[in-house]
């Protein structure tokens, strides 16, 4: 028995390896032969790159009485969504996009509640203002839930408007796109026929199988996979029939330390898919082959970061300022407690 | 802006400088923040420290990935601010997020609580290129007095500082606002070189090198200009300069470079007496005190037998040729049993006879009191150290007349400027011509009260007024520094190193001027009223750059003053005035 480390820190909600077997069926798009293919670099046509994430944060759980002894729960949060926009080949500075806090107040029930408008102790910091949101159930975890919603449809609305259309047909020859999204997790539905990577940090299910999985240990920094396609929520029982398609390959962005797992390093890429195709789109394509030359570029250090290097410089700077937006969580919580003191005549404050 | 991630008290604060601005060290700025009942107060501080940083990124290295591109930071750009001045005299500290702005005009007066002061000389130019007004009542007076300079030598430049401060008094106006402008006189010493004979002469590198200056610092107007003074030479300055040793008949000034226009100064041996200089000729630190008493009561007794009379020389009966044979020929009898005391050498003579040889080694009792053989000699052995030096100094062999002429007048006549050239003289010598001239001014001032003010420059203030040890030349200083600016004397006095040099006189100074200084010496107690960030600067301030402190603001200020419009250095000199000067030298020759 050998012992190795995953790379991830231990207080990171799920490990970096899991591998569940994917139960649908996974087909060769690319190519029959199951070997590594070099990266081809970036092309100078490639001129942007757009590195989205999002994060959601609860800010104050809340029990709503409507005066007539009904509860319902509710909750105070608030998620940014932003990008970081860079040039491939350095020649200019990365800049932030778009980063700033939307708070949200998330509630069940059918009573529609006003924005409640938190105003400052003092004229030099600002205002926040809860927008009303009302999600169906009650469930304790239902504004939380209701956030992180809000929040992935920011993040793939962002995504769709940022990238440039990616035609998924087989001809094209202008097919690689000038502006490239890689989303954090996997694609979502409505981002097909733009150029939108997803990079799956983590590698929770195994598409590849025990007779292929070998060539993921065996891949160089750079180097990746052919490109395999999919049908997202596959189960192998022919009840997935007609949902989406989605291209995925492996790259390797850095050489595993032999204390840690074969596969620390592996990052899976998706995209989506044109329906019922077996051949892989020129766009597509393209992007496979800059994919190595790209991440190698953008990923981090362990001794700067945790999950390296699956989280991208951009990322981990994206994740800093977004948890800026959003304020301190301590300041924030005092003046929501504060907000209720002073709207339910109490002269006790935070 | 102001910053919230560094505390903002009301003496000092960060803010941060909004893209596309720039602030530099030195820049005067204004913040406005308003009270909670509506009421506005205004901050008024100079830039001490600006730095700039990626902000947002946390590793060092992160420097390449934003360079590379990869890494969104910012570059925060801000600087700290040193409270000058609130207005109101509201000590609230400003609210991160209050907008900082450069001073000008008026906020700029007010910075410089040039407000405050109601008669003002440019003391030179802000980095930005604005004029920093010096408050005159604290440099003739009446609210406080004197300046103090220190830097090191050659690149601090500290007598260039005093003599354009000294233009500046004259020429920006300031003295016609209090009609004293006609009375009010200089004295400077010079104790290097002979830079400061050409003062009334232009300088021929001044119009080239403002030009280069008014070019690089991109400035509206010429620094002369901007000050408001005239780019011209002294007016109405005298050169004194002491005679060259030999040379009986022609007294002629002991000076190599100047060929005209340079006054000899001497002592009569009868001044020498009845003005008790005799202590100045002994200013070694280390006098005992038994010999302090000796001194005393030989300037006594002196004093006494240069009473009534008022020829150069002493004459004196009780000293016969034939009992000091050591005595060269020029010894003169007038009448029998009568010899005439004619130089310094002879006056030594004399004092050795009276105190160890008359009554066969006894000396007379009334001169040497009660003081051992042993402190008289100690006496006479010094004496005749320094003869060497005062003997062109103090003569006897003059008419009444040329004594006139040749004594030296500091306060009457039409000069304004008077420039003492000591440089040549050997040390103890240069301390008899300081103290001699220092303390009859003082006196001088005594009798006549203070409303013309005199400004004596004077360099290596810790050779005159050592911290360690005491001489007669230290106490003249002492009282100048003490009470002379309630006469209307005022010291702008230069050194080196300022913990060197007695804590009073410095201490007594308004305005204090800081050049470069040794990294070593600017930690030392004398520099506290340097911040921190100023006292690092001060080792790397260039020539031509100083930091100036004065009362009305709290901290000190940098400037830049313009090169000397006068000539420093015989080469600087223009042409022009070869000619008359070759004939001026003639006829200085000639005893004219």
């Amino acid at each position: 028995m050998r012992i190795r480390l995953d790379p991830w820190p231990v207080d990171t909600q799920d490990g970096q390896l899991t591998l569940k077997p994917f139960a649908g069926l996974v087909f060769d798009a690319e190519t029959d032969l199951w070997a590594a293919i070099p990266t081809r670099g970036i092309p100078e046509r490639m001129r942007r790159i757009l590195v989205v994430d999002g994060k959601p944060r609860m800010e104050a759980r809340l029990l709503l009485d409507d005066g007539a002894g009904a509860l319902s729960v509710a909750g105070f949060g608030a998620f940014v969504v932003g990008a970081v926009d860079l040039c491939p080949h350095g020649s200019r500075q990365a800049q932030l996009q778009g980063v700033s806090a939307r708070r949200v107040l998330a509630y069940s029930g059918d009573a529609p509640l006003e924005v409640a408008r938190l105003s400052p102790r003092n004229p030099h910091s600002g205002v926040l203002e809860y927008q009303p949101h009302a999600f169906a159930g009650a469930q304790v975890e239902g504004a939380r839930a209701a956030v992180q919603t809000l929040m992935l449809r920011r993040e793939q609305a962002m995504s769709a408007e940022l990238a440039s259309p990616l035609p998924l047909d087989e001809t094209d020859v202008d097919a690689l796109p000038d502006t490239l999204v890689l989303q954090d997790g996997p694609v979502r539905p409505g981002e097909a026929g733009r150029a939108v990577v997803g990079y799956v940090k983590t590698l929770h299910t195994d598409y590849l199988g025990a007779d292929r999985i070998g060539l993921l240990t065996a891949l160089r920094p750079g180097e990746r996979t052919p490109v395999l396609r999919f049908k997202l929520g596959d189960r192998g029982d022919g009840a997935g029939e007609g949902r989406e398609q989605r291209f995925t390959w492996y790259v390797r962005l850095c050489d595993a330390p032999f204390y840690q797992h074969p596969l620390a390093g592996v990052m899976r890429l998706e995209m989506h898919a044109p329906e019922d195709t077996d051949f892989v789109p020129r766009g597509v394509q393209d992007i496979a082959d800059l994919s190595g030359a790209l991440l190698c570029r953008l990923a981090s250090q362990p001794h700067k970061d945790p999950r390296a290097p699956q989280n991208l410089i951009p990322t981990a700077a994206l994740e800093q300022a977004m948890g800026r937006a959003m304020g301190s969580a301590e300041m924030v919580t005092r003046r929501i407690r504060a907000h209720l003191a002073g709207q339910y005549g109490s002269r006790v404050v935070a | 802006m102001v910053l919230g991630t560094e505390d903002a008290t009301p003496v000092t604060f960060w803010f941060a400088v909004s893209p596309g601005a720039s602030v530099q060290m030195d820049d005067l700025v204004v913040v406005e923040t308003r009270k909670p009942d509506g009421q506005m107060v205004r901050f008024y501080g100079l830039v001490d420290h600006v730095r700039t940083r990626h902000e947002g990124v946390t590793f060092d290295s992160d420097v390449a990935d934003v360079v590379a591109g990869l890494l969104p930071a910012s570059v925060s750009y801000a600087a700290r601010v040193l409270v000058t001045r609130v207005s109101p005299e509201n000590f609230i500290p400003p609210q991160p997020g209050d907008s900082v702005q450069h001073a000008r005009g008026e906020d700029l007066r007010i910075a410089l609580s040039a407000d405050k002061m109601k008669r003002a000389f440019p003391g030179g130019l802000l980095a930005d290129g604005q004029v920093l007004p010096v408050n005159y009542q604290f440099v003739n007076g009446e609210s406080g007095g004197h300046i103090n300079i220190s830097g090191i030598s050659g690149v601090a430049t500290k007598t260039s500082y005093a003599l354009f401060l000294l233009h500046s008094i004259f020429r920006s106006g300031v003295l016609d606002s209090r009609h004293e402008g006609h009375a009010t006189r200089a004295l400077i010493f010079n104790v290097k070189g002979e830079d400061l004979l050409f003062l009334d002469k232009p300088n021929k590198e001044v119009e080239g090198v403002e030009r280069g200056v008014r070019a690089a610092k991109n400035l509206p107007q010429g620094r002369y200009d901007l000050l408001g003074l005239p780019m011209s030479p002294f007016q109405d300055v005298q050169f004194l300069a002491p005679p060259r040793e030999g040379g009986s008949g022609v007294i002629v000034p002991n000076v190599e470079q100047r060929l005209g226009g340079v006054t000899p100064f001497v002592f009569t041996v009868r001044e020498f007496c009845a003005r008790r200089m005799l202590p100045y000729a002994f200013a070694d630190r280390n006098a005992s005190l038994n010999l302090g008493f000796v001194i005393g009561s030989i300037e006594d007794k002196l004093a006494r037998l240069a009473q009534g009379g008022d020829a150069p020389h002493l004459t004196v009966s009780d000293w016969k040729a034939e009992t000091n044979a050591l005595l060269d020929e020029s010894v003169r009898f007038s009448e029998l049993g009568e010899a005439r005391i004619e130089t310094f050498p002879q006056l030594v003579a004399y004092l050795d006879y009276k105190l160890l040889e008359e009554n066969e080694g006894a000396g007379d009792r009334r001169w040497t009191g009660n003081q051992s053989p042993a402190t008289l000699q100690a006496f006479i052995r010094r004496l005749r150290g320094v003869q060497k030096h005062l003997s062109p100094l103090v003569r006897g062999d003059l008419t009444a007349a040329q004594a006139e002429k040749y004594r030296p007048n500091i306060l009457g006549g039409r000069f304004k400027t008077s420039v003492v050239d000591i440089n040549r003289l050997g040390s103890h010598a240069q301390m008899f011509v300081v103290g001699v001239l220092l303390r009859d001014l003082f006196e001088h001032k005594e009798r006549y009260g203070r409303q013309d003010t005199v400004f004596v420059v004077l360099d290596e203030l810790n050779k005159y007024a050592p911290r360690e040890g005491d001489s007669p030349i230290k106490d003249v200083l002492l009282d100048i520094a003490e009470r002379g600016r309630s006469l209307g004397i005022i010291l702008i006095g230069a050194q080196q190193t300022a913990s060197e040099v007695e804590r009073r006189i410095v201490s007594n100074a308004a305005i204090r001027v800081v050049g470069r200084l040794d990294l070593a010496e600017a930690e030392r107690p004398e520099y506290r009223f340097l911040p921190q960030s100023f006292r690092a600067r001060a080792g790397i301030l260039q020539p031509g750059t100083m930091l100036v402190s004065q009362p009305d603001v709290p901290n000190p200020v940098l400037v830049n003053y313009p090169f000397p419009a006068w000539a420093t250095r015989r080469d600087e000199v223009a042409e022009a005035v070869g000619v008359q000067e070759t004939e001026d030298a003639g006829r200085d020759w000639l005893g004219e």
